[in-house]
């Protein structure tokens, strides 16, 4: 128990670090790009195929539920809600975790093992500055734009069903759904996405530099870093939703 | 040039180094034996500040490296080249952007520039064939030689070797050898090699210690060292093909 609160104080620490490298030069705006591009372009396919596959099953799932109230037509309402609001996030954050929180654990990971961070330190290159601080912040800039896609597939895939089944045009589909949908639940549902993009890139990165050994330990950061992240995730999820309740309603 | 003074240093209750005395003077070449596990590595590492001792004190070019502030051991930093024993060539970048990426950086090199000075000492180790190759595309030798380019190409006054003939056959020990005493030759560099290659320290070094439980329990020549009955450092001396 001590221990897991050691590891708690420690991730804290490591995290809040960022906060104050971010401010201070050389800003690594090649590795930034390069790792925006790593999170957020190579993480589109995933992300496509979750989000499409998130509208067609909530809609498929709900769609008889509703039809049994006589409310079928509430459906791109709800599935709008449910996603901007709360599935969109939390999924896309979980789907990116797991491929990018564990890439960050494995590469800084391996880093450490073969010594390529003390050869950065003693090239007097800060290695949190230099492969933290832009993989933090790409994942702060990408997952909101990756949630919003998912969202917008996700909206997609609720039409296929509900067009297919006949029920509604694609121009009432979408002015039930934009009508439906207000303020109080883009900004929260889009809001925590700032937060879990930093959680998953730091996370990562933590569990990396906490590698040593051999390449056992590697695997060991990878698993960790995703296991972690999602966990942190959830939790995080829970606390902000509370807070968007809070301010918003 | 690098005087270590009383140098301790434990882990986990385990004291690695137990009071380490060591002065390398300037363009000398200093070999560093011992068996593994005794601590050369974490000497080597408090010297250049990736390790902070429990006492004593490292002294680099007249700064102390021990008690500076990060800012005062990244100055000291870029007089020191460093080999590691696994060459650490950062695998996402090419041979060539290894060797730019510190000129460019911090001595505020003109890309071009650096780009000859990686070819020159790429060329100097014999790896002009090699500059744009990934290091996941060379082999053991060729890694070492690279990060050996690496480590030049700031033209250091001061090259630390931590093992930088493991795992190579005895030619290209020997030919990694011959290239390092040419470059401290050609560029008065004062360095430290921890090795247990008793064929490399031979080619390099003036002076070697033995460094056991703790301390450099033996200094001198390498053939003074040979005349010693202490069977752990004879071992060295002893079938060294």
């Amino acid at each position: 128990m001590k221990k897991f609160f050691v590891q708690i104080c420690d991730i804290s620490v490591f995290s809040l670090r960022f906060f104050k490298e971010v401010v201070v030069p050389p800003y690594e705006v090649g590795e930034f790009a390069g790792h925006l591009a790593n999170f957020g372009l190579r993480s589109l396919p995933l992300v496509s195929v979750i989000g499409l596959l998130m509208g067609l099953i909530l809609s498929l799932q709900t769609k008889p539920v509703l039809a049994r109230f006589g409310a079928e037509s509430f459906l791109p309402v709800m599935v709008a809600v449910s996603v901007v609001r709360e599935l969109g996030p939390v999924i896309t954050a979980l789907v990116v975790a797991g491929r990018v929180s564990s890439g960050i654990g494995a590469e800084i990971g391996s880093m450490k093992v073969t010594e390529q961070i003390d050869a950065l330190e003693v090239s007097s290159v800060d290695p949190y500055r230099f492969l933290v601080v832009p993989r933090v912040l790409a994942g702060i800039v990408a997952l909101p734009l990756l949630t919003a896609y998912a969202d917008l597939l996700a909206v997609i895939g609720s039409f296929a069903i509900i067009y297919v089944s006949g029920g509604m045009g694609w121009q009432l589909f979408m002015t039930s759904t934009v009508t439906s949908l207000s303020f109080a639940d883009i900004v929260p549902g889009i809001g925590k996405t700032f937060f879990f993009g930093f959680v998953i890139s730091t996370i990562g990165a933590y569990f990396g530099f906490k590698a040593e050994g051999g390449t056992a330990s590697v695997g060991r950061a990878a698993t960790s870093a995703v296991v972690f992240a999602s966990f942190l995730i959830l939790i995080a999820d829970f606390v902000l939703v509370k807070i968007g309740i809070l301010i918003f309603e | 040039m690098i005087d270590i003074i009383d140098l301790h240093k434990s882990f986990g209750g385990l004291e690695v180094l137990s009071g380490l005395n060591l002065t390398v003077g300037r363009g000398e070449t200093f070999a560093v034996l011992g068996k593994s596990g005794t601590g050369k590595s974490v000497m080597l590492k408090c010297v250049v500040g990736l390790l902070v001792p429990d006492s004593g004190v490292v002294i680099v070019d007249s700064i102390r490296v021990d008690a500076n502030s990060r800012k005062a051991l990244a100055q000291i930093r870029q007089e020191i080249g460093f080999l590691f024993q696994s060459g650490a060539l950062y695998d996402s970048m090419s041979v060539r952007e290894n060797l730019v990426f510190n000129l460019t950086r911090h001595r505020r090199v003109d890309p071009e520039d650096a780009n000859v000075k990686a070819e020159h000492y790429l060329t100097l180790v014999g790896l002009e064939d090699a500059i744009d190759k990934m290091p996941s595309e060379l082999s053991g030798g060729m890694k070492k030689r690279a990060a050996l380019a690496r480590a030049l190409v700031i033209e250091p006054q001061i090259l630390l070797y931590d093992e930088p003939t493991t795992g190579l056959d005895p030619m290209t020990s020997s030919e990694i050898g011959e290239l390092m005493k040419k470059m401290h030759q050609k560029f008065n560099i004062t360095a430290i090699v921890v090795t247990h290659d008793i064929l490399c320290a031979g080619i390099v070094s003036g002076r070697a210690g033995v460094l056991q439980d703790g301390i450099l329990k033996y200094t001198g020549t390498l053939n003074d060292l040979a005349k010693l009955e202490d069977e752990a450092v004879a071992g060295f001396f002893r079938n060294p093909l």
